[in-house]
């Protein structure tokens, strides 16, 4: 599938607690965005795919929380649904269709409307007595408090994640969160599931991206500065990780799995990415991103977050948009999003955290925790 | 010779004292000593599967019958005696009876069980009491009432205490009750109580007892009494002659308070503690009349308990910081919901063995032990070679969280996930623990507890304590 797609334009909302908007004004909003950035007509769009966990009042378990609000009837399309790897996931679908040759041009959509929901947005589901008392937050701290043990890792480098974060996200006008904080406000903070503290997780938040994606050879129709999907990639792991006995809780082999399919598509190693959105949930999340996608061997993350190398102006670059802990989560929306700061960083659009020199980047998602994971890696053509 | 083969305490590890309650409503702080609290994820329920369970293990052979006696069950329809022989993984056959209504409950199923035994009916039998009572709040009877279960096994052989014989009194009388519609004992308690029904009733049916078997009160070692009101326990030995100082068994609700139907089987547990072969013990209830039963101890008294002795379970303990903690936990606030979903009947009935009986499966083929039950196996991936096997119920921590925000009566809640000794991997709650003790590579013990109170009905399920 490697260069036989192109994404020609691209759209994202503010990212908040929009209190004031609605799902579809959400999906309307980053859908035309990105309709005028690719300077298309909406009926040229043949197929669309929408991520969302959860979908707009009365959308139901369907697609028509996207045809409803963009009026895109008599064509196909499909909800994509796969934990917090739904953005990415429906942005591979579309990927697919267009590389199968059955569609020349693609919507895709990733949209969230978490702040509508009770429970401060996360919905409670899963079985009635077996693991009963479990939270996104509890999940993964899990994890973290396991890694922690055995790599003798502080809070203190968690904090250290939270702060570049946040200082990406500070000159991210769309972000939530756009404030820069400080290492002892992070490890002040009221403890949410340990380690985990407040400014360890990230928020809940509303918000919709979207991204078109056409065969590569009509590409050059659109724009001289589109961007070639190089490879993606998708694996699926136990998704009750914690029942299973061989489970070292050192990283997520979702990651690892679908990190491996989408380097070997793009014919590149991990050494070749030149900045990348990882999914820090928490800020221990992305400690094991990094590790399980290959930029730096298992218990070395910590050293490269010392040493700053993970900054804007370091020598990889994560999380540049301020990542889910500055620029929010709104589930859907999440993975969706980071196709948006890929594609606008490849193209030199990203102002005050551009990142230099930019030619290859990645954009991944985990949920679950650890149960589903999907890497998309994107670059510039030539 | 029928008799007790095994007998087990669990009293709950929490404490308030008298002196914070009658703070916490204005009075002096003079009344001394303390009540046992379950926990707010126990209720007398939880507290019979706690000793039953130590006690089933302790034996050689399955009981064939379950009696469980309690005056503050948890459902007024519904068998928990059939619940109990689930949750000890005892086979359907198992006859299982509850028993009710007063303080005298607890003897009454142990009177049943001897003759169940007796008659061939059953080889063995589990007697369990449970007892978790609230008083209305700043009544006199609030510092009266503790927490505990007790546990014996009736049985021919490997009997530690012969039953000899038991003695009944019964008339109406008002001390304690508690109208079906009422969350709260009430009790006429004082002078006249204590001389016309308590005393009276007692010395009756004890005195009666002694003298069928022509016994006098110099023969008896020990009196093993439920005494709501220490001090009548006092008048009682008096009345019959005994030495209270030598005589009268530890009072149970001295300690922790009146544990109702368990209070004379924990008596007769802490005596049995002590005993040496050969002694006369008497142990006794009241409420409505008297019930009196006649034990002697055998060679074997040494081995008949399981578990901690009893004064080990006085020395467990864990104070109560506040009088609202104390409301909190007896469920006066508001209900533990859960959120999302709820225990369905067929999803009960689909999974009991595996979430009651705490049974996993083991891979014929590459040898794995997995928790919950599948198909196929999460090691070698092969289908169609699991088999059903009963877990460990001790394993240890191989990590965890704390969580602070998840819905739940108490803060924070710990979660862990499990290594089970002998294999097999949960994901679970953390209760009964103490700061520090939630860590990676803590010994567990799993508890089986009210998880939440979800869709109208009381969700149970195992818990991990950490092992001190």
């Amino acid at each position: 599938m490697r260069d036989k797609v192109a994404v020609i334009g691209v759209g994202c909302t503010q990212f908040g607690d929009l209190f004031e908007k609605g799902y579809e004004e959400l999906i309307c909003e980053a859908a035309f965005e990105a309709y005028a950035d690719a300077k298309v007509d909406p009926e040229d769009i043949e197929a669309g795919y929408l991520g969302t966990y959860m979908p707009g009042p009365g959308g139901g378990k369907s697609a028509t929380s996207l045809a409803d609000a963009l009026r895109l009837y008599g064509r196909p399309i499909t909800r994509v649904e796969n934990y917090c790897a739904t953005g990415t996931d429906a942005f591979r679908h579309a990927c697919l269709a267009v590389a199968s040759g059955t569609y020349n041009m693609v919507l895709v959509v990733g949209a969230e409307k978490l702040k509508d929901r009770p429970g401060r947005g996360l919905p409670r589901f899963g079985h009635p007595l077996l693991a009963k008392g479990n939270s996104a937050p509890g999940l993964f701290a899990l994890a973290a408090n396991r890694y922690m043990h055995t790599f003798k890792v502080g809070r203190d480098v968690l904090a250290k994640v939270a702060v570049k974060n946040h200082y990406n996200g500070a000159r991210n006008p769309r972000a939530h969160l756009r404030m820069e904080i400080t290492e002892e406000k992070v490890l002040r903070a009221p403890i949410i599931a340990w380690p985990f503290g407040l400014f360890d997780c990230c928020p809940t938040t509303d918000g919709a991206a979207a991204a078109i994606v056409c065969r590569a050879d009509w590409a050059k129709r659109f724009r001289d500065d589109f961007v070639l999907v190089k490879g993606v990639g998708l694996a699926v792991t136990a998704g009750r990780p914690y029942f299973d006995p061989t489970f070292d809780y050192l990283g997520f082999r979702s990651t690892q799995d679908a990190a491996r399919q989408a380097y070997a598509m793009a014919g590149i190693g991990p050494g070749d990415v030149d900045f990348a959105e990882v999914h820090d949930c928490f800020t221990w999340t992305e400690l094991s991103n990094m590790e399980d996608l290959g930029f730096c061997g298992k218990g070395e993350a910590a050293y490269w977050v010392k040493e700053g190398r993970t900054s804007l102006t370091g020598d990889l670059p994560i999380n540049p948009s301020g990542g889910l802990k500055s620029f929010g989560h709104p589930i859907g929306a999440s993975g969706v999003r980071m196709i948006y700061e890929c594609v606008t960083q490849l193209q030199g659009r990203c102002g005050e955290r551009q990142v230099k020199n930019a030619e290859v980047g990645l954009a991944h998602n985990v949920g679950g925790p650890g149960a589903v994971s999907c890497v998309v890696v994107l670059g510039l053509a030539g | 010779m029928v008799g007790i083969a095994k007998y087990c305490a669990y009293v709950p590890r929490l404490r308030m004292s008298r002196a914070e309650i009658a703070r916490a409503w204005g009075r002096a702080p003079s009344e001394a000593g303390e009540i046992a609290v379950a926990n707010y994820d126990e209720d007398a329920f939880t507290l019979a599967v706690e000793a039953s369970l130590s006690c089933v293990e302790s034996v050689f052979q399955v009981p064939g019958g379950v009696l469980f006696a309690s005056t503050s069950a948890p459902y007024l329809e519904k068998q928990l005696s059939a619940f109990i022989a689930t949750v000890c993984d005892l086979p359907r056959k198992t006859l299982c009876c509850d028993f009710g209504g007063s303080a005298r409950a607890g003897l009454h199923a142990l009177i049943v069980a001897d003759a169940m035994v007796k008659s061939g009916r059953v080889e063995s039998c589990l007697v369990a009491a449970g007892e978790s009572r609230a008083a209305v709040p700043e009544s006199e009877c609030e510092g009266l009432l503790g927490d505990a279960s007790a546990a014996v096994v009736i049985a021919r052989d490997h009997v530690t205490a012969e039953i000899v014989g038991s003695a009944s009194i019964s008339e109406e009388f008002t001390y304690f009750w508690r109208p079906t519609a009422s969350p709260f004992v009430d009790a006429h308690t004082g002078k006249f109580s204590q001389t016309y029904g308590y005393v009276r009733d007692m010395a009756d049916a004890i005195g009666s007892l002694l003298a069928e078997h022509g016994l006098g009160s110099k023969d008896i070692t020990h009196l093993a009494c439920h005494a709501p009101e220490p001090r009548a326990a006092f008048d009682l030995a008096r009345k019959l002659g005994l030495d209270p100082k030598q005589q009268l068994a530890p009072l149970v609700s001295s300690a922790i308070g009146s544990t109702g139907a368990a209070e004379a089987l924990l008596a007769l547990g802490a005596v049995l503690d002590q005993a040496e072969p050969g002694q006369w013990v008497v142990a006794a209830a009241f409420a409505e009349g008297a019930e009196a039963v006649l034990l002697r101890t055998t060679p074997l008294v040494a081995e008949g308990r399981a578990g901690n002795s009893w004064s080990q379970w006085l020395a467990a303990k864990q104070p109560l910081p506040s009088y609202q903690k104390y409301l909190k936990y007896r469920g006066l606030f508001h209900e533990n919901e859960g959120g999302g979903e709820v225990i369905t009947n067929v999803l009960e009935f689909k999974e009991l063995t595996q979430n009651a009986r705490l049974h996993g499966c083991r891979c014929k083929s590459c040898g794995m032990v997995q928790y919950p039950l599948a198909p196929v196996c999460i090691g070698c991936r092969k289908a169609g070679h699991m088999e059903e096997v009963r877990l460990s119920r001790k394993g240890t921590i191989f990590t965890y969280t704390l969580d602070y925000l998840i819905a739940n009566v108490e803060h924070p809640l710990p979660m862990a996930v499990v290594d089970l000794d002998g294999g097999g991997r949960i994901y679970l709650q953390v209760t009964d623990f103490a700061e520090g003790e939630v860590e990676v590579g803590q010994p567990v013990s799993l508890t089986f507890r009210r998880l939440h109170q979800g869709g109208g009905n009381i969700n149970y399920f195992w818990k991990a304590r950490p092992v001190r």
